[in-house]
């Protein structure tokens, strides 16, 4: 249905589950704008007043929410949330079609243009209980070689592994065409 | 067989049959005759339907929930130089999003001192040029000399012609050598045939002429030449969607064609942002 505008700019995001700790992997196509500056407000004044930090599933739900509010003029975006609670080290990965349809907790998710050819990758390369390194590889892997497969997706990617102590930080270097 | 023919006698075997079935010049088109509006019907089947180009594109949006999209988008590129004809094409196909293949041969040999390139419909491209191959054979072998560029573009463009809003997609540079020089023609599938010394068809053209028009000059050196084209091919690649993978080199020159290169475009990328000439 709006599959044409969908797929206008391209992108993709996959996230992936391990042993306390979560990985989430999207390519380099284009920024998202509105929606994440919108977010931003809802969480900042959430923490304001709250007076602690956001839990996983709060800022799945209030990003459903904030999609469902525009269901009649949606936002032109796929939501992909991931968490992971320092404390006791549970992990959650979240998706959501673009008027916010909410998900299970999932070991796998992926969004985008290219988001079938990366599940049949992930679906491959994942394993239950993936430690920090393996869940990296695993998730780099399927991202880089299924974006190879899509025309509107590529120009590198970013991976974001968060472990209860840390988030590190990856940029892959990917096929720039 | 001159004497049993004198006096009149007929035999009926095979060999004698053949003699008998008139072969002539003009004849021989019976045996592979020529495609042309009256007998399409007996090698392609038509479709069912009034308007194929209108329901090509119907279709290509969405009908009934089927959505065929065809094999489409490239960048190829070919200029006339000093010493020859360039041409350079990436090897890309795409289905709409999905990249059905990376390693498309986008030039097609039509013999060895004639190339044609593809851009469009993949299918269209292919068979098309082939058709105008076996031409280019039989007309060397009535008239014992090649056939010129400006022949062959003009008898592809004829043939397209003939299925003018029918649907088909077709953008194809006829690149040779002949007695008159290089030639190089744009043909396409609405029977548009024109000559110049640079053209580039194809979703990504529009990138490849930024980079053609910054640099190109008549008297380029082959090794000059050789680099523009590719980094035609490559900066196209890198910003059409629809362009990528490998990149292919011919030089057309007065002995023929010659292949110059097959590379993946994607190494290129890192080389020039090595050597600053390309930033991302």
């Amino acid at each position: 249905m709006g599959d044409d505008i969908m797929s206008y700019n391209g992108g993709v995001a996959l996230a992936m589950k391990g042993k306390e700790c979560v990985a989430i992997a999207c390519d380099k196509r284009y920024g998202v704008q509105t929606v994440s500056e919108r977010l931003r407000f809802r969480t900042n004044l959430y923490e304001l007043r709250e007076q602690r930090k956001l839990k996983p599933l709060v800022l799945y739900n209030m990003l459903t929410n904030l999609l469902y509010e525009r269901r009649f003029g949606p936002y032109f975006v796929y939501a992909l949330v991931i968490g992971l609670d320092p404390k006791t080290g549970e992990t959650y990965v979240f998706d959501s079609d673009n008027i916010g349809a909410i998900s299970d907790n999932v070991n796998l998710a992926t969004v985008g243009t290219a988001s079938d050819y990366i599940f049949g990758l992930g679906e491959l390369f994942f394993k239950p209980n993936m430690n920090a390194d393996e869940l990296f590889e695993a998730t780099s892997q399927a991202l880089l070689n299924g974006v190879d497969r899509d025309s509107a997706s590529g120009w590198g990617a970013v991976v974001y592994v968060v472990e209860k102590d840390k988030v590190t930080v990856r940029e892959l270097k990917g096929r720039q065409d | 067989m001159a004497l049993a023919c004198t006096l009149g006698f007929k035999s009926n075997d095979d060999f004698n049959r053949s003699l008998q079935s008139e072969k002539t010049d003009n004849h021989i088109d019976e045996f592979c005759p020529k495609l042309n509006i009256e007998n399409i019907a007996q090698f392609i089947t038509l479709p069912p339907y009034a308007d194929p180009a209108q329901y090509m594109k119907m279709v290509n949006d969405n009908v009934d929930r089927i959505r065929i999209q065809f094999l489409k988008g490239t960048t190829t590129l070919a200029f006339k130089f000093r010493n020859g004809v360039m041409v350079a094409v990436d090897s890309r196909a795409t289905a709409g999003g999905f990249i059905a293949s990376g390693e498309v041969k986008k030039v097609i040999e039509i013999n060895p001192y004639l190339l044609g390139t593809m851009a469009g419909g993949a299918a269209d491209c292919a068979f098309w040029e082939r058709v105008l191959a076996r031409h280019c054979r039989i007309y060397e072998l009535r008239n014992k000399e090649k056939i010129s560029v400006a022949a062959a573009s003009k008898i592809l463009a004829n043939m397209v012609f003939e299925y003018r809003g029918m649907g088909l997609s077709m953008g194809t540079m006829i690149v040779g050598w002949d007695k008159r020089g290089p030639g190089l023609y744009m043909v396409s599938d609405d029977g548009e045939r024109i000559s110049d010394n640079m053209f580039s068809v194809g979703s990504g053209s529009i990138y490849a002429y930024s980079i053609l028009d910054a640099t190109y000059k008549y008297e380029m050196s082959t090794a000059d030449a050789i680099d523009l084209a590719r980094r035609a091919i490559v900066h196209a690649a890198h910003r059409d969607a629809a362009s990528g993978n490998i990149v292919r080199i011919y030089h057309m020159k007065e002995t023929g064609w010659e292949k110059i290169e097959e590379k993946d475009t994607n190494d290129y990328m890192y080389q020039f942002r090595e050597d600053k000439t390309m930033n991302f």
